[in-house]
């Protein structure tokens, strides 16, 4: 099966000569279709540098993104947009949803600014709007609802258009314990049931162990890969939480 | 340290905020301009030949600048408080470094006070630089040899004044500045942009109802003012004002929800980044709805003072052009108050100027006393009456076209003479002429050469005679005398409506451009967004004009109907005068809105996307 995305040699540096800092040395790791990847690390481990290179909003020092099978280091200006828009749904942490749009308006954008044909829009925000239980919240705006409501909206706009990957930057971030849990499973059901490719970027344990397969980033390099496989989510966020804590607490140097 | 900070800022602050520090400088350049009208060749050389209207017009200056003055002072404290709102995190970066509230106010005033400065001398650069091509332009309006008397020069007064008072303005700023900061607190200067815009819902049902109040509103008063007139000022009239006002805000107040329950129903809402706009704009004409008011209507006398004020001017020159026919009109009252017929030109000759050499044609006519009685017309209304043959060869003498037997009695369709005496002739048969008593002998002059020249002879001839008119009664009109007189009225006019129109434009024109602007940090958060969801830039950039320009022309519109509606009522007034050219005066009216509006729009347009281009990745 051909990988939906392929990360070859990635290289991200940033400043010029004497003050360089080396964000990304070297990764590689393939994501394919159906699959629902987290990526951990701590701070400084190149997360968000991976992800603002995914999503194209900053580009590689050096090697290779295939999204769809086709290559993001080649992409400029108007076919940097119409990618953005047709391969790649987007949900983060905060500022996610325009403030002055409702939750169908929000939703809705995304199809819009893609082209679609008008008189099909609104049929296909509803849609989206209950495949992830946000439909009681579709006329509100985003002040009238709740942090997680919030965040089912952003990701409801993030797969309305129907992307080949779905990109997450710490998406329960800002949320409660109870909110967390809901937009999580709603993005399983979504992987599940719908074939959605999810990779989610976060620091949080107890949201990675929704994943089916983590990296674990550190120092700009890929230091583990842990996959699920048959484990429930216990046992799974029990192992995350040993992989943390090595990483982490770096306990080898101390002791 | 403080005075490094301050210049820095300042120097940031005019590449931010280009739309404050433009109006400041046109505010002071209008001023100025007009402030300096006395240093202008025109008004020197009106002033010198004693015209009664100069007094006016430096009195109703002085009246109309205190009120620009006020409006300024309005605009640019309106101005201020925007910048304030806009830099508040970093007023909280200062707290939180630790400057007391003292140094922070310091540091504000002190940029305050550079931009003032700066504001002022380009200001007054750019005002000589108006004044002067003013100056050249009603010079070549007005007098035929413009020669020797225009000179590029700086006015005292002028700088003076506008320091002053431009001065006094940027005091009270300073003042709300300090108290302003020393009344803000860190934790509301810190979370300061993390406001989230509220858009209230409201049932359609209510919109509907305030939109259908708002127009019923302003069609009574449309209607008041239609019915009758600009000028029966009572309580009625107050009503018309305060009714037109109520039915513009309620338009404004009701629009949002209306138009977008409108558009929400069309397919087209869900097309591209439409819906986004609309939505955009929506918000924003709720919440501003009383500055809209308060735009639209200081379009509406921007509009209605230009456009009247050409008009008038127009009106005025049909008016008193049509009064002088000839280069001199000599009029004879008789003796003691009875009738003598005298030869005028054997009176220029004997007084030193020969009438062969310097007059191209001397004309006499006998015009009798109307009786009414006799004529048909009330003597009231008409002093004099004039026989049919002396009429059409008057005329003829001009190639106007006469009169046949059957068209009298009648009153004269053409002027006959110069001046006010003019008004009030009746052109009779020659049967009846002759049963009438004669009242006066009018002698019509038109000069030979340059008229300029002859006159000044004739005038200094005529100051120096012995006796010239050997005991007759004479009173002499010149032409020339009613074309400064013209000018002078001319000037008055068309000065103060240009002078008052501009500073209305300009305020509406700069809150609207400030109320954008200060949208645009939160905007450039908006369209980052859309940026990220895969919105070209060519989209944003288009969203952002549509955006802009619905916020200017909404109320544009609601103005340009108000003055339309106002004009006609004006006209009504103006047309008491005389004949009214409304094409002329809206064509300069519309050439003057789109200069500063469409100015003014094209530069909001290019700030509010450089902020929103700069908050992106």
């Amino acid at each position: 099966m051909e990988p939906i995305l392929n990360v070859h040699g990635l290289q991200k540096t940033y400043g010029g000569r004497g003050t360089c800092t080396k964000a990304l040395q070297g990764l590689d790791f393939r994501v394919f279709p159906g699959e629902f990847v987290g990526v951990m690390g701590p701070s400084g481990s190149g997360k968000t540098t991976l992800l603002n290179c995914i999503s194209t909003i900053d580009h590689p020092t050096a090697g290779s993104i295939l999204v769809d099978g086709s290559e993001l280091t080649a992409l400029k200006g108007k076919a940097l947009s119409q990618f953005r828009r047709e391969k790649l749904g987007f949900i983060f942490q905060d500022c996610n949803l325009l403030d002055t749009l409702t939750g169908l308006e929000n939703i809705a954008l995304a199809l819009t600014i893609g082209g679609a044909e008008p008189r099909s829009v609104e049929r296909r925000a509803r849609e989206a709007a209950r495949l992830l239980g946000v439909e009681e919240v579709l006329d509100k705006f985003p002040y009238q609802m709740s942090g997680g409501q919030q965040q089912r909206v952003a990701a409801a706009r993030a797969m309305v258009t129907g992307p080949a990957l779905i990109l997450a930057d710490e998406p329960t971030g800002a949320l409660d314990s109870k909110s967390t849990g809901m937009l999580l499973g709603q993005l399983d059901k979504l992987n599940r049931e719908e074939g959605a490719t999810i990779l989610l970027v976060t620091h949080d344990a107890f949201t990675a162990s929704w994943c089916r397969r983590i990296l674990f980033l550190r120092d700009g390099e890929l230091y583990r890969e842990l996959h699920r496989r048959s484990m429930d989510r216990k046992a799974f966020f029990r192992e995350i939480l040993s992989v943390v804590s090595e990483l982490g607490g770096d306990s080898g140097d101390v002791l | 340290m403080s005075c490094k900070l301050a210049f820095r800022n300042v120097g940031r602050s005019i590449r931010d905020y280009a739309v404050y520090f433009l109006t400041l400088t046109f505010g002071v350049c209008l001023f100025y301009t007009f402030n300096s009208l006395g240093d202008q060749s025109v008004m020197k050389f009106l002033a010198q030949n004693d015209n009664p209207n100069v007094e006016g017009i430096f009195l109703l200056m002085g009246v109309f600048s205190a009120f620009v003055a006020v409006v300024l002072a309005g605009l640019i404290l309106y101005a201020n408080q925007f910048l304030m709102k806009r830099r508040k995190r970093e007023l909280g970066t200062y707290f939180l470094l630790g400057m007391d509230s003292g140094r922070v106010s310091r540091l504000l005033v002190l940029e305050t006070l550079l931009i003032g400065l700066a504001a002022l001398i380009s200001g007054v650069a750019l005002g000589a630089l108006a004044s002067w091509a003013l100056d050249k332009l009603t010079v070549s309006m007005f007098l035929a040899t413009p020669g020797e008397i225009f000179s590029f020069t700086l006015s005292r007064p002028a700088v003076g004044k506008t320091t002053l008072y431009f001065g006094i303005i940027f005091l009270l700023v300073m003042a709300f500045t300090g108290v302003n900061v020393s009344r803000s607190r860190l934790i509301g200067l810190i979370r300061s942009n993390r406001t989230n815009e509220e858009v209230a819902q409201r049932p359609l049902a209510l919109a509907v109802a305030l939109f259908l109040l708002g127009c019923v509103s302003l069609g009574t008063a449309y209607a008041i003012l239609l019915v009758r007139g600009l000028l029966r000022i009572d309580l009625l009239w107050f009503l018309m004002l305060g009714l037109g006002t109520l039915g513009t805000f309620l338009i404004f107040r009701s629009l949002s929800g209306f138009l977008l329950r409108l558009t929400k129903g069309h397919p087209g809402y869900y097309k591209g980044l439409n819906m986004f706009v609309l939505r955009q704009w929506s918000g924003k004409v709720h919440t501003n709805c009383a500055s809209n008011t308060v735009i639209s209507i200081l379009l509406l006398l921007a509009i209605g003072v230009t456009a009247c004020s050409v008009g008038l001017n127009d009106t005025i020159t049909s008016a008193v052009g049509g009064q002088s026919p000839y280069d001199l009109t000599v009029l004879n009252y008789g003796r003691n108050g009875d009738y003598e017929q005298a030869d005028v030109s054997a009176l220029f000759l004997a007084a030193g100027v020969d009438p062969q050499a310097v007059f191209s044609k001397v004309e006499s006519v006998t015009v009798y006393y109307n009786n009414e009685t006799a004529t048909g017309f009330p003597e009231a209304g008409f002093y004099a009456a004039i026989s049919l043959t002396a009429y059409n060869s008057i005329m003829e003498g001009r190639s106007l076209p006469s009169l046949s037997p059957e068209d009298i009695p009648c009153p004269t369709p053409d002027p006959i003479v110069n001046g006010p005496a003019a008004d009030g002739v009746v052109v009779v048969s020659d049967e009846l002429a002759s049963r009438l008593v004669p009242r006066r002998q009018v002698v019509n002059i038109n000069y030979r050469g340059d008229a300029a020249t002859v006159d000044a002879l004739v005038r200094q001839t005529l100051e120096g005679a012995q006796d010239f008119t050997g005991g007759l009664d004479i009173m002499i009109n010149y032409k020339l005398d009613n074309y400064y007189d013209l000018m002078g009225a001319k000037i008055l006019v068309l000065y103060m409506g240009l002078y008052l129109g501009l500073v209305f434009l300009l305020t509406a024109a700069a809150v609207l451009a400030l109320q954008q602007l200060s949208q645009a940090a939160d905007n450039a958060r908006r369209y980052k967004l859309l940026s990220r969801l895969g919105a070209s830039e060519t989209m944003r950039r288009k969203a952002l004009i549509r955006q802009v320009a619905l916020a200017f022309l909404l109320p544009l519109a609601l103005g340009v109907i108000h003055a339309f509606v106002g004009m006609k009522a004006a006209n009504e007034v103006i047309q008491v005068m005389g004949r009214v050219d409304s094409v002329h005066s809206s064509l300069l009216t519309a050439g003057l809105l789109l200069l500063i509006y469409g100015g003014y729009f094209l530069a909001t347009c290019f700030g509010a996307w450089r902020t929103v281009r700069t908050g992106e990745d």
